[in-house]
């Protein structure tokens, strides 16, 4: 299986990194922050050329953000999930523009939406939101009945 | 027209397309900074739409999310219907019984056509082809009527559940959908009669907004735009959900990449959504539409991620689904098609180009704004 075989040769690369195939067509990999940038460098000679998607997931209790980068290969279509995480009080990544110069987006949403810094990246202007204030509303400590409340004078 | 203190040319301007516009379809607006009548930078301007969907998802109980998901595409709600479905389906391990999975396909490549239809409307009018565009509206108000049969709602239908659909067909349906179909047939011949085969729409988009196939894939394009640049890739041959498996239908594309190019695609999807819809009548198996899921108001689905993917009327649409095991879900995040098409590409494509061609070139990207916003 395809699959299997992606996943013998990034365990053999990075030794940090678990590989799990969950099912047929996809891949989900987790990694320290500091070998992340190479493997989506050393995916995308392999064929992923696809970058789908980025996001991000407010690990609250552990203090944690979690980046997920998703990307797809044209020739088989095998769907890479490549995760990491940083530290939420100091939430600062490298931008992946160098490999992907859309995921400029993607990284300006999350700047948005979470406030992760992304190094690298010149665009991280307002995207969706008009003079936000408040803290960065997706993040899992948002209230957003408490903001709504304050907002609209709700009796 | 120029704001005070910022540093241009003389000759510059700027200029505010949309959203208040006549030749801005939908809730967008793009800051254009021209010479004369040449675009010299174009800057994206979303948010107009912004409704906190992914927000909104993680306080509401699974089954809560459907009012707010298909809201996510106005003009093509079902498939964001179905992949919030899929993914809690993939989580929770749900069975969906063939019969649905059918209905599933048909509802969307119903959505597909009045998707389309709408384009059409829209694209049409734009450039000065008022009556096709009434020609197109009226065929979508067909398939509206039918939406209204299987689910009793017009736009938003709330059709699609998790472990099927909520209702099966009513008696007559059938054979509505097939006289439909007919009509439809009927109007395509007279759409390529006055318009795709007319000389004087293809001189006016012929060579204009050209996306090269290399570009494309660069910035992560999917569906009808890359497959107008050459590429063949389509979710429902790559990875059949519903019952595309059994299905027989070809993936239309087009070389060029300009904006005949796109629209060509999308003319030539048309004519195999209607194929498939007729496949789907003809092989429809029996049996029941739906698997209860459990109570849902009491509904936890174990904790797990998943990503799942199909192919909309705009391309590659995903969701990125976390769960802790809870009644609500951790996060979901939506890809949408869009999103790479619709801000970067655009700025980079109107680089250049004259200020009349803005409008039209805009929705032969077919872009839909509230996808973008969310």
């Amino acid at each position: 299986m395809r699959e299997e075989a992606i996943k013998q040769d990034i365990e053999q690369r990075y030794e940090a990194c678990l590989v799990t195939v969950p099912r047929e067509k996809r891949i989900g990999i987790s990694l320290p922050k500091d070998s992340l940038f190479s493997l989506i460098a050393f995916i995308k000679d392999e064929g992923f050329r696809h970058l789908s998607l980025i996001t991000c997931v407010d690990w609250i209790e552990e203090d944690e953000f979690e980046l997920v980068y998703h990307l797809a290969s044209y020739e088989d279509g095998i769907h890479a999930i490549v995760k990491t995480r940083i530290d939420r009080a100091d939430p600062v990544y490298l931008s992946i523009i160098p490999l992907f110069e859309h995921a400029q987006t993607y990284e300006r949403e999350i700047h948005e939406m979470f406030g992760v810094d992304f190094t690298g990246n010149d665009r991280l202007t307002p995207f969706l939101l008009t003079n936000w204030e408040e803290i960065p509303p997706m993040r899992k400590d948002f209230d957003t009945k408490e903001y709504s409340e304050r907002m609209f004078e709700h009796e | 027209m120029n704001r005070g203190g910022t540093k241009m040319d003389k000759r510059q301007l700027t200029l505010y397309f949309g959203p208040q516009h006549i030749g801005m379809v939908g809730n967008f607006s793009i800051t254009l900074t021209v010479e004369g009548d040449m675009i010299q930078k174009a800057v994206a301007n979303p948010g107009f739409l912004h409704r906190g969907f992914e927000k909104m998802l993680e306080n509401c109980t699974y089954t809560q999310g459907f009012p707010y998901v298909c809201r996510i595409n106005v003009m093509d709600p079902d498939p964001c219907e179905q992949i919030y479905a899929m993914a809690i389906e993939e989580l929770a391990g749900l069975e969906v019984p063939p019969r649905a999975q059918y209905l599933r396909t048909m509802v969307l490549e119903m959505s597909r056509l009045s998707s389309h239809l709408l384009w059409l409307w829209a694209y049409a009018n734009e450039l000065g082809f008022d009556t096709i565009g009434h020609w197109a509206m009226a065929q979508r108000d067909y398939f509206i009527d039918l939406f209204d049969m299987i689910a009793g709602a017009r736009v938003y239908h709330i059709y699609i559940w998790p472990g099927g659909v909520r209702r099966d067909i009513p008696t007559g349906f059938a054979e509505k959908m097939q006289q439909t179909l007919g009509g439809l047939e009927d109007s395509l011949k007279d759409y390529d009669a006055v318009f795709f085969n007319n000389r004087v729409f293809r001189r006016r988009v012929d060579g204009v907004g050209v996306l090269s196939q290399e570009e494309a894939v660069r910035f992560g394009v999917t569906g009808g735009d890359l497959r107008a640049t050459g590429v063949e890739r389509d979710v429902r041959k790559e990875e059949p959900y519903a019952a595309y498996a059994d299905m027989d239908f070809e993936v239309p594309t087009m070389d060029d990449g300009d904006s005949y190019a796109r629209a060509m695609v999308v003319r030539k999807e048309m004519e195999q959504s209607i194929s498939i819809i007729r496949q789907v009548l003809d092989k429809m198996p029996e049996g029941s539409a739906w698997h209860r899921p459990p109570n849902p108001f009491k509904w936890k689905i174990p904790a797990g991620e998943t990503y799942v993917r199909m192919e909309s009327a705009r391309g590659e649409l995903g969701v990125y689904a976390v769960s802790d095991g809870s009644d609500k879900i951790y996060r979901m995040a939506y890809r949408v098609p869009s999103y790479p098409h619709g801000i970067l590409v655009l700025e980079k494509l109107l680089q250049g180009m004259n200020i009349a061609d803005v409008g039209h070139m805009l929705l032969s990207l077919n872009i839909a704004a509230p996808e973008i916003d969310r």
